[in-house]
């Protein structure tokens, strides 16, 4: 252990830097490094190569192999170069290879060398382009247009952003080198050409000097943007490199290296919160890390390597290693610095003399916990352990750290329970077979959210599930998550008949909550399996779901059913619309007259929006009553010519004979006559008759004095006697004509008694009339018609002859005051004898 | 009066959370659209609006006009084709509620608007009424279901409950009949399915719940209601919770709207009672309310004080509602004594009796041919039918022809329209079956059976109401007079004639818990596959819990039937919370069915 820090190299006084290795590659590369096109993807992600056959020096031979490689240098995809030639390779967030061609063609590419889409950046104009990673840029040499292209990803997928500049600035050559930089979330061009910098924006362009550069810059060769876009640095020819913030307002420091060939690549090598920035700059045979000191750490270079910068140092592969660089982390250096009397290194070593059975662990112990540091040491020894990469070194920690504890009482467990959890998560994925180095501060940035969704983009679906119920995550986060992903690779698979592969998704997914099954039968249908899918939605609860792809696979009859089925008239009416346009007229309104529910729903659109088409669906059932009432709602709602509704009813009748429904035929036909009838009486007497009913018509026509019209209405339509009775009784009381009504009475015998006579007049307050009447009022009535009129002494003579207890108790309830005394007291009496009997 | 509920009676959830949640979504979605707004409301969500957000708090969130749209379906694109025509820029946004369906969209894009608004929905479907009733005030659900076939409002229930049940915990028991009691049901379940694990595990607070179809009790609906809260609907017409009281009732020149429920003191004590007792009552109240403010009489000045902080202003309230009441009671009287309400009351008992059935159609007749109402008219004859296993055809044909005469012949499709309801339906003449009918046997002997519409079973369905009535002794017998100050079971609502027949099947069900010898009932309410229980053994629902019972009413209920209910709870220590969609009664009924012209 004391050569634990020999790969240790301090950069001024406060930092170390450490390189280790991560794999030793054995991909068995056809190509030196150098000449190919290279891009590696962040977080330990996967490696693609390119070789460059477009290059000058090399003229074509055969069609280049694009070669992708886990970071362990295993390959996952390999395929011959069929399309133009490229500019440039990037990975994007999602891990999709894009490769920018001269014509300003992106192709986008999966992991597995699948292939995606394609979108173009629009007319690039000329052939010279030059890229880097993600970003690409174009320019017209000579027309001074400098179209800068880069492409963004975010959740929805690749895009292109594409910038071109009205402002010219005098692009005589090339620039030597540019950059993107990012400045309150708008992204800016950082461009040099020549001794100058410029900014652009995508309105302007500005020239810019960095604050404290050294004199006697005539190029400016390399530029670095820092992985949190918040440091730059420059590399000029003369050697010089400049250290500032990506705003370009302060510097940070500078280094003279007394190089001048420019730099294969430069890159920054910090972390977040780091004590030291530092730069790391390659060349053919040197590497050096550069930073605010005035000696600079330098490996010596064998091979032909290639930096990645990630969060937090630099990954270095070439053809036989790949390693990582980075500054020690402050818990690792505090506990294996030299000599460090740190609570951590006095833990660790009491551990290990705990271990040899020597009494030193109790003393250092001791000195730990006379400072009252022990937790701090436990904390120290949980962190340190997440930053190494072997599994030795991290037992070793972890094992000091729970050493430590045992003399804790309250300590959280917490901290080192998630430690071992996530060391043992890294572990994993760091395997060679896997090849996911990422480090502790990568993962946590990630989150295992993304490492999961990265694991299922490389198909490593049974470790994404066992890290899942290793950390128990919940089902629909995790392991349904994972399930419905494999489900959806499966579906893919062409050689596997559908029945084999619904059974095995379904043996696989069985019920699991949150595998949406119409899901992944979209995804067997975009591979054009539409039995495959039709099969996987059996297996959907929900019918509901079902729905939407049913019908995007034209099976828009079984959609209604499952519509139905689901209970939801929206979804049903969704997919009645569909079929609307879908299927011709017949055979729609087939479709309908197997589903009720659906053909009641379609009614009453029909009815709010097209009543037109009402009419036909009632037709084709042959549903004569119903279309029946349809042309007599038209006579009165949509028809406003007499004749028009005149005939609109003679529609109905017709339809109502055909229905059987001679009552309702009848009445229409009635209709029609009083329709016409009336608009006589309007023609001929004035006033409104229309649409009255036929009692109102009666009425008004007596109001209006024409009783010999009345009389002949009625015959016409054989009123009912008591009807007309009635009708003429109150018509007459409310013309007050009383004399008439008289007449009336003695016409003949009221069919409707005399009684009400008596009422009418009473409510016209009429009493001398209802006397009248009252007199002729049949006897089961008579009590009643006397009380109407007031006599309540003879209504109470008429109770006791005819001995009836409910009128006698009637007649007292009407016995007011004194002047009624005498008649109550006689009807007491009455009813006194009454009972005696 | 105002009898007490017994000491055990389970307390009732509180429902304003409900309120709660309507009015945070409702701001919510107002200040989607930042600034000044107009806000333009569909007459009908007006005063259920009312109850959830009155005007200052809309115009805390910056409403800054509001108007009230009469035209209906409320033209969206109207206003904005002006707005363009105008050359005015604006943004808007339509909010459907409860509920956005996929139609609106259609709508919206063929007036050539969809592009112009936003669409976004509030879901605002229960509307607590009272501590005990909620509404989801879609009168529209009678007609459409029952009437048209249409299932759409289904869903929007099944979302309700839901709602319900996430707020109060699960429903450990429930029972239900009628087709879209099942159907509701069936999709409400599938609602807790897709979403599990939220109710799982939490204490059920209302242990039963009970779906009921209005059509498998027309008749209680149609009868007259003469308890005091049924009897202000009937007359005054309670809408959302408030009745507008004209100046007959206030005895000034004014109307006033009086928000009607168990905070209003007065009411709440004679709301359940018989109109008989409710004037005696006022009148003792009245006294009581004498006596307490001549109290301060010989009170000296410290008294006075304590008096007029504190207790006045509560008499003083008191008094106010006092003397509404007695006006409403006063115009009620009026009013139907000028109906002859005796002789209605009369024939309308002779018709669920089923005794001197011709003189009841004569009164009928001679009701028609006065003119007397077209919906009271409607009315009888659909009582007549249905407790009368429809009309024979002989006074169909006659009543139905004297009813265009006296009301106009559009009627015509009202008739129709009954009939599909099975409200109003003739007899079959023996055994030979009209055309329609056999056309309806022949589909259901047909192997696609189920293929029959609603409209059809209907059609084929037959009222057994006497045979129902015998066998729960709908009718009670009765030796003397029945007392209505002290009623001893639930016909008292409709002056101990009558026990409303949808809540004798719930206190039966409540009571076997489940429809256990009940088939026969069943089988004549053509319900026999629509009766379902479904019991989840839970240990964790509590006896309290188990008393504490939601009745779902899916068409509407009427006050009578939750005065009985509120009567039966009192008697067995339950207590019942309604659900409806919307408070019926008789004449809401009749115009749902009517075809009036435009």
């Amino acid at each position: 252990m004391d050569c634990y820090t020999a790969n240790w190299n301090p950069l001024g006084d406060s930092a170390f830097y450490r390189k280790y290795e991560l794999y030793s590659m054995d991909w068995d590369l056809k190509e030196e490094l150098r000449d190919c096109l290279v891009a590696a993807a962040p977080y330990g992600g996967p490696i693609a190569l390119l070789r460059n056959p477009w290059r000058k020096e090399k003229p074509a031979s055969a069609r280049p192999v694009l070669e992708i490689y886990s970071a362990s240098g295993v390959p996952l995809a390999s395929l011959l170069w069929k399309s133009g030639p490229v500019v440039s390779l990037g990975w994007s967030a999602e891990e999709e290879l894009l490769c920018v061609q001269e014509d300003g063609v992106v192709l986008v590419y999966g992991l597995h060398g699948d292939f995606r889409r394609h979108f173009s950046m629009g007319n690039v104009g000329g052939p010279g382009g030059w890229g880097k990673g993600m970003e690409t840029g174009f320019w017209m040499p000579g027309s001074s247009i400098l179209m800068p292209t880069w492409v963004t990803s975010n959740s929805a997928g690749c895009q292109s952003l594409r910038w071109s500049f009205s402002t010219t600035i005098g692009l005589q050559s090339a620039p030597s080198c540019w950059t993107t930089v990012c400045q309150d979330r708008v992204a800016h061009i950082l461009l040099a050409v020549g001794p100058d910098l410029y900014l652009l924006d995508h309105a302007a362009c500005s020239a810019v000097t960095p604050p404290g550069l050294a004199p006697g810059v005539s190029s400016f060769l390399q530029m670095a943007v820092s992985f949190t876009y918040r440091h730059l640095a420059l590399f000029t020819d003369t050697g010089y490199i400049w250290m500032g913030t990506a705003s370009l307002k302060e510097k940070l420091c500078e280094f003279n290296c007394n190089i001048r060939a420019p730099p294969k690549q430069m890159v920054w090598c910090s972390r977040p919160r780091s004590k030291e920035r530092a730069v790391v700059v390659a060349w053919e045979r040197r590497l050096m890390v550069v930073g605010d000191a005035p000696e600079s750490i330098q490996y010596p270079w064998r091979a032909d390597s290639y930096l990645v910068p990630e969060l937090d140092g630099v990954r270095i592969f070439s053809r036989s290693t790949h390693e990582f660089l980075h500054e020690v982390p402050v818990a690792s250096e505090e506990i294996f610095k030299i000599a460090s009397m740190a609570p951590g290194a006095l833990l660790l070593e009491a551990q290990k003399e705990y271990e040899k059975e020597s009494q030193k662990a109790d003393e250092y112990l001791r000195e730990i916990q006379e400072l009252g540091q022990l937790p701090q040491a436990v904390q120290q020894c949980i962190e340190a352990a997440g930053h190494e990469h072997w599994p030795d070194m991290q037992k070793s920690l972890l094992r000091a750290a729970s050493f430590g504890k045992c003399f804790l009482d309250r300590f959280p467990p917490d901290s080192f329970v998630r430690m071992c959890q996530d060391l043992r998560v890294l572990n994993a994925v760091r395997d060679y077979h896997i090849g996911i180095p990422l480090t502790y501060s990568q993962y946590k940035q990630l989150t295992i959210q993304v490492l999961l969704d990265r694991l299922v983009l490389r198909r490593l679906y049974p470790l994404a599930i066992q890290i899942c119920e290793y950390l128990r995550l919940p089902e629909v986060q995790g392991v349904s998550r994972i399930l419905a992903h494999w489900a959806c690779y499966k579906v893919q698979q062409k050689d596997v008949s559908d029945e084999d592969v619904a059974r095995a998704i379904n043996q696989k997914l069985g019920d699991t909550p949150g595998v949406s099954y119409s899901d992944i039968a979209a995804r067997a249908y975009g591979c054009g399996r539409t039995e495959l899918a039709i099969k996987l939605l059996e297996y959907e609860p929900r019918s509901g779901e079902q729905v939407p792809l049913l019908l995007k696979m034209k099976r828009s009859k079984l959609a209604l059913s499952k519509a139905i089925e689901s209970g939801d008239t929206d979804l049903v009416f969704t997919v009645l619309l569909h079929l609307k346009n879908e299927l011709n007229r017949g055979d729609f309104f087939m479709t309908l007259r197997n589903q009720p529910m659906a053909l009641s729903l379609y009614r009453q659109f029909c009815k709010h929006q097209e009543l037109e088409t009402l009419k036909d669906l009632y037709n084709q059932d042959d549903n004569h009553q119903e279309l029946g009432s349809f042309h007599i709602r038209a006579s009165y709602a949509a028809e406003e010519r007499i004749e028009g509704r005149v005939a609109a009813l003679q529609t109905a009748a017709d339809a109502f004979y055909k229905a059987k429904n001679e009552f309702a035929a009848k009445a229409t036909e009635d209709q029609m006559r009083l329709l016409r009838l009336q608009r006589r009486l309007e023609d001929e007497l004035g006033g409104r008759f229309l649409d009255l009913s036929l009692h109102d018509t009666v009425t008004t026509l007596i109001l209006s004095g024409q009783n010999k019209r009345a009389e002949q209405l009625a015959r016409d339509f054989r009123i009912p006697d008591k009807r007309l009775w009635w009708l003429k009784l109150t018509a007459l009381a409310d013309l007050e004509d009383w004399e008439e009504l008289e007449k009336f009475s003695k016409s003949k015998k009221s069919p409707i008694g005399y009684l009400p006579f008596v009422e009418i007049c009473m409510k016209q307050h009429n009493k001398y009339e209802a006397k009248k009447y009252a007199s002729r009022v049949g006897p089961e009535q008579k009590v009643k018609a006397l009380l109407l009129v007031g006599d309540v002494a003879q209504a109470a003579d008429v109770a006791i002859e005819h001995r009836n207890e409910a009128e006698m108790s009637l007649v007292l309830s009407h016995c007011t005051g004194a002047t009624d005394g005498a008649t109550a007291d006689k009807i007491q009496r009455a009813r006194a004898q009454a009972q005696k009997k | 009066m105002a009898f007490p509920h017994r000491p055990d009676a389970p307390e009732l959830p509180d429902f304003s959370m409900l309120k709660r949640l309507a009015r945070d979504q409702l701001i919510y979605l107002l200040e989607q659209l930042p600034g000044k707004k107009d806000l333009f409301i569909e007459a009908d969500l007006m005063s259920p609006l009312d109850r959830i957000a009155n005007v200052s708090i809309l115009k805390q969130h910056e409403v800054d006009k509001l108007y009230k749209v009469e035209n209906k379906p409320a033209l969206s694109s109207s206003l904005v084709n002006a707005d363009k025509m105008a050359g005015r820029t604006r943004k808007y946004k339509v909010i459907f509620s409860p509920q956005k369906f996929y139609a609106c969209e259609m709508v919206l894009e063929e007036e050539g608007v969809y592009g112009d608004v936003s669409c976004d929905e509030w879901a605002f479907s229960l509307l607590p009424l009272d501590v005990d009733l909620l509404s989801m005030e879609l009168p529209e659900f009678f007609r459409d279901y029952f009437l048209e076939g249409d299932q759409r409002w289904i869903n929007t229930l099944a979302q309700a409950l839901h709602l319900l049940s996430t707020l109060y915990g699960p429903f450990p028991n429930c029972y239900g009949i009628g087709r879209c009691a099942k159907m509701s049901y069936e999709l409400w379940k599938r609602l807790e399915e897709e979403e599990d694990g939220e109710t799982k595990g939490r204490r059920p607070e209302i242990g039963q719940i009970f779906l009921l179809d209005r059509d498998v009790d027309f008749v209680t609906a149609l009868c007259s209601q003469v308890v005091y809260e049924g009897l202000v609907d009937d007359t005054f017409r309670i809408k959302c919770g408030s009745v507008d009281f004209g100046p007959e009732v206030t005895s000034s020149d004014k109307s006033l709207k009086v928000l009607l429920n168990a905070e209003d003191k007065v009411f709440n004590e004679i709301r359940n009672e018989h109109f008989s007792n409710v004037f005696s009552f006022l009148s003792q109240k009245a006294r009581n309310l004498q006596a307490q403010y001549d109290r301060r009489r010989g009170m000296d000045i410290k008294q006075m004080k304590n008096f007029v902080s504190q207790e006045l202003k509560g008499l003083k309230q008191e008094h106010r509602l006092l003397s509404l009441h007695i006006g409403a009671c006063e115009s009620i009287m009026k009013k139907k004594t000028k109906q002859d309400f005796q002789e209605l009351i009369k024939t309308e008992h002779a018709l669920l009796e089923g005794f001197n059935i011709r003189e009841s159609t004569s009164y009928i007749e001679e009701h028609i041919d006065r003119q007397v109402s077209p919906i009271e008219s409607l009315r009888l004859m659909c009582l007549l039918s249905i407790t009368e296993n429809g009309l024979i055809p002989k006074d169909y044909r006659s009543l139905k022809t004297q009813y265009l005469q006296s009301y106009g012949p559009e009627h015509l499709l009202t008739f129709s329209n009954l009939r599909r309801a099975g409200l109003l339906t003739e007899q079959a003449p023996g055994d030979t079956l009209t055309a329609v009918e056999s056309k309806v046997s022949k589909l259901v002997t047909d192997k696609a059976a189920g293929k029959i519409t609603d409209a059809f079973s209907s059609l084929a369905k037959r009222s057994n109401f006497r045979a129902i009535s015998k066998k729960l002794n709908l009718i009670p017998r009765v030796d003397g007079e029945y007392d209505l100050k002290v009623p001893r079971d639930m016909a008292y609502v409709f002056s101990g004639a009558y026990v409303p027949l949808s809540c004798r099947i719930i206190e039966q069900v409540l009571e076997r818990r489940g429809w256990q010898g009940l088939d026969e009932v069943v089988r004549l309410l053509n319900c026999s596959e629509l009766a379902f229980t479904d019991m989840t053994k839970d240990d964790k629902a509590s006896s309290e819990s188990l008393r504490l019972i939601l009745v779902v009413f899916l068409g509407g209920c009427t006050f009578s039937e939750i005065s009985a209910l509120r009567f039966l709870g009192r008697e067995k220590g339950y207590r019942f919370i309604f659900l409806t969609t919307a408070v019926t009664n008789s004449a809401r009924l009749m115009e749902a069915m009517s075809e009036v012209k435009a």
